[in-house]
Order: structure tokens, then C-alpha cells, then sequence
């Protein structure tokens, strides 16, 4: 079962798009179970969230065995610094873990026409799908039109597509299969 | 210094120097240390333990994969061969990293070569090793698409790595994942202040292919079993020289020329040789079904063996000289054409 937790409002057209694509991308229920407010320990100086921070203090939810929830937030994430800088952050998740976090403050911006609307919608989904991926144990594709492709990559097209490629689906399947329940 | 185990005993093992980080002795291990096992990952040394396994008590090394808490059992003295080794230092992985993000010049095309190299990589090339088949096949996927077993040994190369690095900067997967694809995929306008890359990971060599020498060759020849098959007295060398004599040049000329009215039969106008070389295997089949039926006329003729092969050379050489083919070489073609569902004449 896939948990979709809300940091912020967030229309329900949307969200019911956003579960009907995570269900047909694995098989899994998925629903929205509420709302949680922002862990004030997360929060940095810069106004941005500390993604790993955040997933440690996060109000939880209750959840099941192989359960993985998913936290929406409209604020903007950050990722401690690497060897080479900063990477951008869309999102963050426990490989092979329960939590995972995605931002909307990097996707297109949800306007009134029907286009701009669809278009944050698929991005949206695209991002849950490539978080809720390394939920199971998922690595990055180098496939650009794979959910699994880096986000921040120059490769990733404009509009791209939010499903997985045969390689991340088969092995999504594989440890769906074998999860406990 | 210790490299893989030789793949052929007659081999000579080249000597390379070590990677860095290889445990040489057991005796250094101690309870909580993090190693890595090459294809398997990070695991932690549990202890030493004692067994009983057939017979023989056998020192084995107890240690637990981190990853999914998988027990590994090794016994000591094999500890310096297997090429398990220490964690990747912070200077390694800062290595690792610049190395990503360089320009990586031409990958291997050759996948016999690529996929052993990357294999050797894995086992024996340490966490540079690791991080050279994660580029190597990431360049070429940006070429063409990797099969399948590639794609599965990009994963397991890219799951090693993300693990290591993991545990050597001391943060989630996910994020030493980032880290790698940061490196390897950077961001539109991204410039890394980069160092030179280190040296790439030295291979052992591989055993060269072992051709038969000229007496192991004669020997097989001598030896193929023909006497169980009752055909001992045959005279293989004999039977070889007699192919390559020039007195069976009659025999090969009648055969071209019975392969050539056939196929002035099979197309009258002007048969392209090309066809002629596509055709040639049914109409072998079509001469071998026709050459019984000549046999008993040819061995009534002839009394030596030899004339019945020269019996319908014989006919079928005017055959070659005339434009028309002669009566005689008409009918197994007729017969040749029929089954090729060709007109019949």
C-alpha cells in the first residue's frame, strides 16, 4: 500500500490523478491518508527543508508491513553537500525503505488552462513514481524516459514520461513479490 | 601482493601491484570491522569461528552483509585470495568522484572484451574498479541501449558503488546515489572544478586461447575413432592426397560440368553464376538422388570403383563443351527442376 501524506493543500483532481498513476505504475493501493504539518527541526536558514532531516522527523502514519509513504510538500528541499557541490533536490527517499519526500516548488507551475494543468500533473506523478521507486529498491536509469532518470539530468526531455522502462518495472515486480506481505 | 586466483594452471600469473585497501592477512580482521567483499558489498565482521566440515576443522571468518543482514561464512586462509578489502577511504572516494565527472573518452565496443573487462573490474579492480564500469556502461548507453545482461551488471556495479560510497561518506544510499549522478549527469550549466582522474584499475591477463601444436593436431587426426566404427584400414593419408591430386581433375570437371548443364537446365537464359552458387545445395541433393540410378549402368561398363565416379563425368563433360546439354545430363537435371517445382521438360 502506497500512503500519500500532505504537507500542503493540494487539489484533489490532482491527487486523484497522482494515485490512479501510482497504482497502474505498481500494482499497489494507493490513497491519501491525511495531512502532517512541518517539522520545525528540518527547516534551515535559507528557507529551504533538509530532505534527509525531514524524513527523520516527520510526524509517521500508521502504516502496515511493506507499507511506503509518500509526503508532498510545496517547500522547497535541500540535500546535504557532496563531493562535488550541491545536487538539486526534487525529492529524497529511504533506499528500500518507508519514507519518501518530493517537492512541488521545482515543477512547472499549475496555471488555469488545461495544458499547464496537465503538465504539473505528469511531473508530479513522474516524481512520486521515481521517489516511491527507490522505496523498492530502485537505482537511477540512465534511460531518459524512465520515472527512474535523475531529474536535475540535461538528457530528461522537456514534457517526460512518468513510467518506468521494462528493466525498473520487472524489477519493481520482483521485490513487490517478495516483500513480506 | 596478491592478485585473483589464476584461471588456468599453466598461466604465469602477472604481478600487479595490490589494490589499495586489500586484506592480505586474516589475522588483521577484528570484530566490527567493515570490509568489502567484491560482488557482494559491505559487510561487517562478525568474529572467528571454528567448524567441523567434512571431517576437517576449518577457521572461518563470520560476516554480515549490511545490506540485508546475510550471513558470510570464509575460511581464513582464503581471506587473501578472495580480494576482500577495506572500505574506501575518503581520498578513494574523492578519487571515485573526479573520475565520474570526467570526460570519459571512448567506450569499449567489442562486448566480449567490455563484459570480461567489467567482470575482472568488479572482482579485482577495487572501488575505482566499481566506478569504471559504472561509466564505462553509462557512456554507452548514451550510444545505444545496453542489453540485458549489460543493464544487469550496470545495476549491480551502481548498487556496489552507491553502498560503498554510502558507508564511506557516511550517509543514506539515496543520497550517495545523488551524490554518484550528480557527478556523472550533472545539471545544464554545472562545471566541476575537477583534479586529474587517477589511474585506471590494472587488470591481471587473461590465459591466451591455447591453439593444438603441429604433433597434438597429427595425432588427432590419427586418433578418430575410426577403428571403432570398423574403418580402421582406411588410409586417411592416402584418402588426402588423392583430394588434392590432379588426377581426380576429371571428376571435379565433370562435376561443374554437370553442375553447370543442370543449371543451364534450371534457367536456359543465361544463368547468372550467382544463382547458380545459391542453387548449389539442392541440386547436390537432386546429383546424389540421380547417381544411383546411373550406378549399375556405370559399374557394368567399368570394373574398377574408381570409373564409377568418372562414368558420369564422362557424359557430363561434352555437356560443358556443346552450348546444349547433352541428352544424358538432361535427365537429373529434369528431375532436379521438377522438385524445385521448376518446368519439366
Amino acid at each position: 500500500m502506497i500512503r500519500i501524506v500532505t504537507l500542503d493543500p493540494i487539489d484533489p483532481s490532482d491527487m486523484a490523478f497522482l494515485t490512479a498513476t501510482l497504482y497502474r505504475a505498481f500494482g499497489l493501493g494507493t490513497e491519501h491518508a491525511g495531512e502532517r504539518p512541518m517539522p520545525r527541526e528540518a527547516e534551515r536558514k535559507d528557507g529551504r527543508v533538509d530532505a534527509v532531516k525531514f524524513l527523520a522527523e516527520v510526524a509517521p502514519v500508521r502504516t502496515f508491513a511493506d507499507d511506503k509513504v509518500l509526503y508532498i510538500t510545496a517547500s522547497p528541499l535541500a540535500l546535504p553537500e557532496g563531493p562535488l557541490g550541491e545536487p538539486p533536490c526534487w525529492g529524497f527517499s529511504q533506499y528500500g525503505g518507508e519514507r519518501a519526500v518530493i517537492s512541488t516548488s521545482r515543477l512547472p507551475a499549475r496555471g488555469v488552462s488545461e495544458a499547464s494543468i496537465e503538465n504539473f500533473r505528469r511531473r508530479l506523478a513522474r516524481e512520486a513514481i521515481h521517489a516511491v521507486g527507490h522505496l523498492w529498491d530502485l537505482h537511477h536509469c540512465y534511460d531518459p524516459k524512465c520515472a527512474m532518470h535523475p531529474s536535475w539530468s540535461p538528457g530528461l526531455p522537456a514534457n517526460p514520461e512518468m513510467d518506468l522502462d521494462t528493466f525498473c518495472r520487472e524489477k519493481s515486480e520482483r521485490r513487490i513479490r517478495l516483500a513480506k506481505t | 601482493m596478491r592478485g585473483p586466483p589464476p584461471r588456468h594452471p599453466d598461466d604465469h600469473r602477472e604481478q600487479l601491484p595490490a589494490v589499495e585497501g586489500v586484506i592480505e592477512d586474516a589475522a588483521t580482521l577484528a570484530p566490527g570491522d567493515r570490509v568489502v567483499y567484491p560482488n557482494q558489498g559491505v559487510c561487517a565482521v562478525v568474529g572467528v569461528e571454528e567448524k567441523d566440515i567434512a571431517g576437517q576443522k576449518l577457521e572461518l571468518v563470520r560476516m554480515r552483509r549490511e545490506e540485508d543482514g546475510a550471513a558470510v561464512l570464509v575460511p581464513k586462509n582464503k581471506v587473501p585470495s578472495i580480494g576482500l578489502r577495506r572500505v574506501a577511504t575518503g581520498g578513494q572516494i574523492e578519487g571515485v568522484f573526479h573520475y565520474l565527472a570526467a570526460q570519459f573518452d571512448d567506450p569499449e565496443l567489442d562486448w566480449k572484451v567490455r563484459h570480461r573487462d567489467n567482470a575482472d573490474r568488479l572482482i579485482a579492480g577495487g572501488v575505482l574498479g566499481v566506478a569504471e564500469v559504472v561509466k564505462g556502461l553509462h557512456s554507452l548507453s548514451r550510444i545505444r541501449p545496453l542489453p540485458t545482461k549489460e543493464r544487469e551488471q550496470y545495476d549491480n556495479a551502481r548498487h556496489l558503488l552507491v553502498h560503498e560510497v554510502a558507508v564511506s561518506l557516511g550517509v543514506a544510499p539515496a543520497l550517495a546515489e545523488d551524490y554518484i549522478d550528480y557527478a556523472l549527469m550533472p545539471p545544464a550549466g554545472v562545471k566541476f572544478d575537477l583534479k586529474p582522474p587517477p589511474t585506471p584499475v590494472l587488470l591481471p591477463s587473461r590465459p591466451k586461447r591455447r591453439r593444438p601444436a603441429a604433433g597434438e593436431g597429427e595425432e588427432g587426426m590419427e586418433d578418430l575413432g575410426l577403428a571403432d566404427l570398423g574403418l580402421g584400414d582406411i588410409d586417411l593419408g592416402a584418402a588426402l592426397e588423392s583430394v588434392d591430386a590432379p588426377a581426380e581433375e576429371g571428376e571435379a570437371e565433370g562435376a561443374e560440368g554437370e553442375a553447370k548443364a543442370e543449371g543451364a537446365e534450371a534457367a536456359p537464359e543465361e544463368a547468372a553464376e550467382g544463382e547458380g552458387e545459391e542453387e548449389e545445395a539442392p541440386r547436390k541433393k537432386a546429383a546424389a538422388k540421380a547417381k544411383p540410378a546411373k550406378a549399375p549402368k556405370a559399374a557394368a561398363k567399368a570394373e574398377k570403383p574408381a570409373a564409377k565416379k568418372a562414368a558420369p563425368a564422362k557424359k557430363a563433360a561434352p555437356a560443358k563443351r556443346a552450348e546444349k546439354p547433352a541428352p544424358a545430363a538432361k535427365k537429373p537435371a529434369a528431375k532436379a527442376a521438377a522438385k524445385r517445382g521448376g518446368k519439366k521438360k
